[in-house]
């Protein structure tokens, strides 16, 4: 099986993780298409995520990595398995790529020309999403079989942005889905579904994420190996058309959504989303 | 409306013109008012240029809502007139308006609504104050004038009365009657709802004079709201049949985008301001007279613009008919309105999407109020950012603060209400 990754920065600790776990179970990647480490709106998203002491923390990490103490953190302590190596740990894809001798190439959009035409050189037979643009149709149509997501909530029923809070908020349990992109947001065939049982104990919600994030990563490799035996196949999502989408979530309602996370069990709740998908229906 | 309904626009551009040579004329005789101006337009046009905001803007609650709230209110306060009235604005370049008729009535219910929340008694004092002048504006025939105060009195000049502001007026009167149980209150709402059914069209529209420019106008569904909430504090079901009527009227222009047709505005774009008071108009009648048709028809243009608030981070300052793109500045208003609106839906619906758009776009707007300057810029919502847009440039609207007020309030009681309700359903199941 001929797997390309395309990650949001060469050092996306979601890409290297994919690429490392991919390599480790015998399924080494033709390549990693990766945005570069320092556009405007890979910064901004960053700080956006991270807040500004963190972000320039990581900055400093990548400027001078020989200095920095952050060198051997890592940021999801639930991927320490797929970042490990030897004595230390896999900081960028091209290190993984070192490793493992892939190639890794960079381009400033995803849905770029060039873009494209690494991708078709690398000919793969699916492409794993961890992070970066909206993807056309002009890349989701080059590999072979598709590019595969993993969804950190149950599909169809939330879809989108803050998926695993909007699953605590809306009752929905919570779960992992890899699926194919497609045009839609993450309205494509899907390949594996999983309810998430190790909620346990997560505090706060990065935390519940980051343990998503890991086991979404094995479920990436199931699917490959999967895809590759023949043993698993795309099924399309019955309401594709009703919008399920959800958005980025207030704090305010974080907030609310940690403290269903503290109480453990996850039960149905009024303030359920609109079944009917808004007005749109 | 907000925008005032004058007689003597009959030429718009004159009119246009002729006021902007007013406002500019206004800087001459107050000079005091060149650095405020000056100083906004440079913070506008700073913040317009290095501040691009991005997938995770107004995520976070940066300014208490209580505190938000408190500072829209005291601009209410101070915008109010020696003769009860509330002006329309304050202009950086001209200072306070005339009183406003329309906008005086429909802030009466948030006056009402902030004593509530707050305890405070002034808005209670400042709701009389404004329900006593409102009264002694009223015409024979039960209507209320258009226009600002005083504007189209002088000699020849004959006050023009006009469906919109009677309607908007109607709203405050049925709350004060609420509120106070003043028999003379109902008289006088009765009185203009008695009008605005007798002079109706069987189709259901406002036209002829006594509608803005002559024409019917989708957004008169605000009107339409006034008549329903009459409808069910006087039992008379005269009222409510000239809302249903109305309501059918309006629903007849729904497109398949959701956009709804018939705001028909001479010379004007369509504002947000004017497709969120057809939405809110709609969905508070479908609510109140309990037409699901009317919900839906709401619900599906209010969906639409959620998901450009959400995917763009702002909503345009106009649309063009089906939602197919304006003008790029912000009218405040207008989202505040549809934050209004989100928020309602929340309440019918239940779903979590409405509140969380709602309090995204509570945010941004908190972060746009003016928190230092002169008395009538503190705490005020402009008509437009940056203050130069096209929506009542240079200016701070009281319509703003009202919506900004009530969307506030709405935001409070609802997210209480809501995680009052999950606390509950976690015990009973017994997961506290």
């Amino acid at each position: 099986m001929r797997v390309a990754i395309l990650c949001s920065s060469p050092y996306s600790e979601t890409g290297c993780a994919v690429a490392a776990r991919l390599a480790q179970l015998g399924n080494v990647p033709v390549g990693a298409l990766t945005l570069p480490s320092w556009d405007r709106g890979t910064l901004l998203r960053k700080v956006g995520q991270w807040g500004l002491r963190d972000s320039l923390q990581y900055a400093v990490a990548k400027l001078s990595p020989g200095k920095s103490t952050i060198r051997k953190q890592i940021r999801n302590p639930y991927l320490e398995t797929a970042l490990r190596h030897g004595d230390g740990v896999f900081r960028s894809v091209r290190e993984v790529a070192g490793t493992y001798g892939f190639p890794v190439a960079t381009c400033s959009d995803q849905n770029s020309a060039r873009a494209v035409a690494q991708l078709k050189q690398w000919s793969p037979d699916v492409a794993i999403f961890t992070g970066g643009n909206i993807l056309r149709d002009q890349v989701l149509n080059v590999p072979r079989l598709g590019i595969v997501n993993a969804h950190l909530a149950l599909l169809p029923e939330i879809r989108g942005m803050s998926s695993p809070e909007w699953s605590l908020l809306c009752g929905v349990p919570l779960g992992i889905t890899i699926h194919f992109m497609d045009s839609g947001v993450d309205t494509g065939p899907i390949l594996l579904r999983r309810e998430f049982a190790g909620a346990d104990g997560c505090d706060p919600l990065a935390d519940l994420r980051h343990k998503m994030i890991a086991d979404g990563i094995e479920l990436i490799a199931e699917a490959v190996a999967g895809l590759d035996s023949g043993t698993i196949s795309a099924v399309p999502q019955a309401d594709r058309e009703k919008d399920y989408q959800f958005f980025v979530m207030h704090e305010h309602l974080k907030a609310v959504a940690t403290r269903r996370l503290k109480k453990a069990r996850l039960n149905p709740v009024r303030g359920r989303c609109d079944e009917s998908g808004g007005a749109n229906g | 409306m907000s925008s005032p309904e004058s007689s003597s626009s009959r030429n718009f551009m004159t009119t246009r013109t002729v006021r902007v040579l007013t406002e500019a004329a206004g800087l001459l005789r107050a000079p005091q008012r060149i650095i405020p101006l000056f100083s906004k337009l440079a913070s506008d046009q700073l913040r317009t240029t290095f501040e691009h905001r991005h997938l995770y803007s107004y995520v976070d609650a940066t300014i208490p809502t209580a505190d938000a709230l408190r500072s829209v209110v005291d601009w209410i306060f101070r915008a109010q007139r020696p003769d009860g009235g509330i002006a329309a604005y304050y202009s950086y370049l001209t200072g306070y308006s005339e009183s406003y008729p329309e906008v005086t009535g429909y802030i009466i219910p948030t006056l009402y609504d902030f004593g509530r929340v707050t305890g405070d008694l002034t808005a209670r004092h400042a709701a009389f104050l404004a329900t006593d002048w409102l009264l002694s504006l009223q015409m024979t025939s039960g209507a209320f004038p258009g226009g600002l105060h005083g504007s189209d009195s002088g000699p020849g000049n004959k006050v023009q009365p006009s469906v919109f502001n009677t309607g908007q007026i109607l709203q405050g009167l049925v709350r004060a009657h609420v509120e106070t149980r003043n028999v003379k209150i109902l008289k006088s709402a009765v009185a203009a709802g008695d009008w605005l059914a007798v002079i109706q069209q069987t189709d259901g529209s406002w036209t002829g004079p006594v509608a803005y420019q002559g024409t019917a106008h989708t957004y008169y569904s605000m009107v339409s709201w006034a008549l329903a909430q009459l409808g069910a504090e006087s039992g008379d079901a005269r009222h409510a049949a000239a809302a249903d009527r109305n309501i059918d009227w309006v629903l007849a222009h729904v497109q398949p985008s959701g956009w709804i047709d018939g705001i028909n505005l001479r010379g004007h774009p369509a504002y947000l301001h004017f497709i969120a008071y057809v939405i809110q108009g709609t969905l508070e009648c479908g609510i109140l007279l309990r037409r699901d048709d009317a919900i839906q028809a709401a619900a599906k243009p209010a969906w639409v613009l959620l998901r450009k608030f959400e995917t763009h981070k702002r909503l345009l300052g106009t649309y063009e008919p089906d939602f197919r793109g304006g003008q790029q500045f912000a009218c405040l208003t207008g989202n505040a309105q549809m934050s209004c609106i989100w928020l309602r839906l929340f309440e019918v619906t239940g779903d979590l999407r409405y509140l969380n758009a709602a309090l995204k776009m509570n945010e941004m707007l908190k972060q746009l109020l003016p928190v230092k300057g002169r008395r009538g810029v503190v705490g005020g919502v402009a008509g437009s950012y940056p203050i130069w847009g096209a929506y009542q440039p240079m200016r701070l609207i009281s319509w703003g603060c009202k919506f900004l007020a009530d969307a506030l309030m709405l935001e409070g009681r609802l997210a209480r209400k809501f995680e009052a309700e999950l606390e509950k359903e976690s015990e009973a199941s017994g997961c506290a």
